[in-house]
Parts: structure tokens; sequence; C-alpha cells
């Protein structure tokens, strides 16, 4: 019984042990590719980049780290029923393309972001949540960023920003957008977003 | 003998043949699990009651035309004119006045601690800080800046459903129970109508104090406006999502 004791106490340490140490696994690559892709778009090594290098600089940086296709594909949801393969790579392309312009240009001009991650939560079997704070130009924001367990390992499937979800608000646009519209219109759409020097850039709506 | 002979390369077969069912079983579960997670339903944070949806359609068109025609020259003029360090000033000034629909807001949700993080803060920037202009109160241990918080998050936190989502002319989006919130934040306003603190309080000024308030904290706005307009599919859907979930948020916290 005494033996049964230690070898149980012994296999849950073990187990808890490689789960703490995998968490911290998790959130040291989590941070890692935020600092990496920061880099990019701030250091001075990069500072003779135009906005496009930097937006393909810092897509190798996310994709070596995360599959930017899932967060894409949740992103889409049912919707991608509605579209042919040809259609279907097109738009996860082209969405790809657009989210990381968004991302590049939002930060371009500004002070470098600190960004500190805080607590893993993991919710139900297998996701997982990483809260973090980023301090720009002395407002603090809250970001949230979510995991899934999938066959390619954790990645990242939405990033909630002060409350609002990357995912949630592309969802529902890309629902709107095909209740009325084809997934050749949509295509139409990102590449007219994308045509676009700047984000800033006054855009037809 | 013969019919053992016979037998085992059949039973070979099926163990064979059982066993790649069961992998490929396995591999096509693997791949619906990863498929179906791509298919669920997002947070229902994400769905808006907009039964006025064409109505608010057109009033977005309406907005955008005047936000691009002129408020936006009129920022962009502002920001031109004025240096960084003026123009936060002058946003900090006008978040300084709104103390009063903060501290009210507080109280009403029974948030003692933020209405005496809002008052210390008001206290110091109000004196320290040059009636507001500058924030010293930033580096008081205590008083750090907290979520403002206003009659429409009151509303919420004593249950009051949001309402239809509405855009309205001139202030954007909104539902019906924030536009109750806007008129139960005009009426904590001690400079605003209907319980002004100020006697003789003409529209003239009152409108040049509001106006002036708007262009102050415009600059930020329209650069997230034009933001999320560069970057939307559908900037009305965009929107009107990201004001349910932020003031849900904001809500909930």
């Amino acid at each position: 019984m005494e033996s049964f004791s230690y070898k149980t106490f012994l296999v849950l340490g073990l187990l808890f042990w490689s789960s703490a140490s995998a968490q911290d696994a998790e959130k040291d690559k989590l941070q890692g590719m935020i600092d990496a892709t920061l880099d990019v778009i701030y250091s001075e090594t990069h500072a003779s980049l135009s906005a496009n290098e930097k937006q393909a600089e810092v897509r190798e940086k996310l994709e070596s780290s995360y599959d930017l296709d899932v967060m894409i594909r949740y992103a889409i949801g049912k919707n991608w029923r509605r579209m042919n393969t040809i259609e279907q790579l097109e738009v996860l392309e082209l969405v790809k393309k657009l989210v990381l312009k968004a991302y590049v240009i939002g930060l371009e001009g500004k002070d470098r972001p600190s960004v500190t991650l805080a607590e893993l939560t993991k919710i139900g079997k297998a996701r997982i949540e990483i809260e973090s704070t980023m301090v720009l130009d002395d407002k603090t924001y809250c970001i949230l960023y979510r995991l899934r367990q999938m066959e390619s390992g954790w990645q990242i499937y939405d990033i909630v920003a002060e409350n609002v979800s990357v995912s949630s608000n592309y969802r529902g646009q890309i629902d709107d957008h095909f209740r009325k519209g084809s997934a050749a219109d949509l295509i139409a759409r990102l590449k007219g977003l994308l045509a676009k020097d700047e984000i800033n850039e006054d855009t037809k709506i | 003998m013969k019919t053992q002979k016979f037998k085992r390369p059949l039973a070979w077969a099926s163990l064979i043949g059982v066993l790649t069912v069961t992998t490929l079983t396995a591999q096509v579960r693997n791949l619906t699990e990863d498929e179906a997670f791509f298919y669920e339903e997002v947070d229902e944070s994400a769905d808006v009651y907009d039964p006025f949806e064409s109505v608010n359609r057109f009033t977005f068109v309406f907005n955008d035309f005047v936000f691009s025609n002129t408020v936006q020259p009129l920022v962009d003029v502002y920001t031109a004119i004025t240096p960084d360090p003026v123009e936060e000033g002058a946003s900090n000034f006008f978040h300084n006045l709104r103390y009063p629909v903060r501290l009210a807001s507080n109280l009403l949700q029974c948030r003692f601690k933020g209405a005496w993080v809002e008052t210390g803060r008001f206290a110091i920037n109000s004196t320290f800080g040059i009636v507001g202009i500058l924030t010293p109160a930033d580096d008081y241990e205590g008083f750090a800046p907290i979520k403002s918080e206003d009659v429409g998050q009151v509303f919420g936190a004593w249950g009051i459903g949001e309402g239809p989502y509405l855009v309205l002319p001139f202030l954007g989006p909104s539902n019906l129970r924030d536009l109750a919130g806007f008129f139960g934040d005009r009426a904590l306003n001690p400079l605003k109508e209907p319980f002004s603190a100020v006697d003789d309080w003409k529209w003239e000024r009152q409108l040049a104090l509001s106006g002036t308030g708007y262009i102050a904290r415009s600059p930020q706005i329209t650069k997230r406006y034009k933001q999320l307009k560069g970057s939307s599919i559908d900037p009305y859907s965009s929107l009107r999502n990201s004001y349910a979930q932020y003031r849900r948020g904001a809500v909930a916290e």
C-alpha cells in the first residue's frame, strides 16, 4: 500500500511537472513569436524594408511558430463550404495578407509596445488562453491569445484585443457578406482592400 | 489441415483489414475533429440584434459621408497645427470635465473603489495638473487610470438588455440601452443641458464647447475608424460587431 502511494504520488508529480513545463513552453513560444515580429517592425536592422517586405518578414516569423491558416479558417467558419477549392485557397491567402497588413501598419509610426504575458488558463481539454498586457503610447491594452491543440500542435485560433475578438469580428463580416454576395465578390473586395498602399487610405464603404 | 492453411491467411487478412480500417477511422475522426472546430459557432457575443439593419446601413453611409467631408478635414487641420502635447492636453482637459459622469456611474454600480480612484484623479489632475490638462495622478500610487464608466454600463450592470442595435446620425454606433445612457450622461454632466450648472449658458457657447471637445477626442477615433474601414470586408458589420463586443466586455468587467 505504501509502495502504491509512493508510486502514485511520483506519477502524479511527474504528470504535473510535465504539464507545467509544457505550459511554460507554450508561453515562451508565444513570447518569442511576439518579440520576433516586433523586432521586424521596430528594429534598426529592418528600418530600410518597404511595407510589403516588412509584412512578408512578419509573416515568416509568425509562420515559423504558428499555422496562420487555423485562425483564418476559424474566422471563415461554415462559409468555407460555400467556396470551391480554388476560391478557398485564394480567400485564405487574401485574408491572411489583409490581417498581416492591418497588424503591421497599425503598429508602425508608434513607439515599440512592451508586451507581457500573464497567466495561462486551461479552457477544457484542448484549449488554453494566454492573457497579456500591451503598453503602447502610454496606454495599457489587454490582449488575450486563444490556442487550441490541433493535429499540428498548439495553434492560435483567436486574438481578443480589449474584449473584441478578431475571429468573431471577421466571422460576422463574412457571414454578412455571404447572405447576399458570392465568393467571387469576396475575392474582389479583398483584392481591392489589399491594392491600397495604406490601410489608413480612405476606403469606399 | 488443409482448412487450417486456408484459414491462416484469411485470419491475417482480416486482422490487417481491421487494423487498416481502425487506423483510417482514427485519422478520419481526427480530421473531423479539426474540421468540426473550424465550423463551430463562435462566442455568442458575436450575435447582435439588428432589426433596423437597412436603416442603420443607410445612416452608416450618411455618417461616413459627413465624417469624410466635414470631421476629417477639421481633424486634419487640427492635428496639423496642434503639437502633440497640446492635442493630448486638450483631450485630457475634456476627459477631466466628464468626471461627474464617471463618479456617478461608479457609485450607481457600487464600485466604490472606482469612485475613489476617479475622485482622487480629478482632485490631483485639476490642481497639480492645471485644470486637467496634465495627468500627474498617473504617477501617484493607487490612482493609475482606470476604465471609464458611463450610464449605459450602469444600465447593463443592472441587467437591462441592450435592445436593438442603432446607428445614430452624427453619433455613430449605439443601441437602445446606450442611447438612454447617452441622455443619462448628459443629465449628469454639469456643463450640459438639461441640468447645466452654468447660468445663462447660451447655446452658441455650449455648441462651441461640445464641438471643441469632439474635435479634441477625434484624432484617435478617426485613425481607428479609417483603419477599421481599410481592413474590413464589410465595415458596417465590423463596426457593429466590435461595438457590441466592446460594450459587452465593458459591462461584464
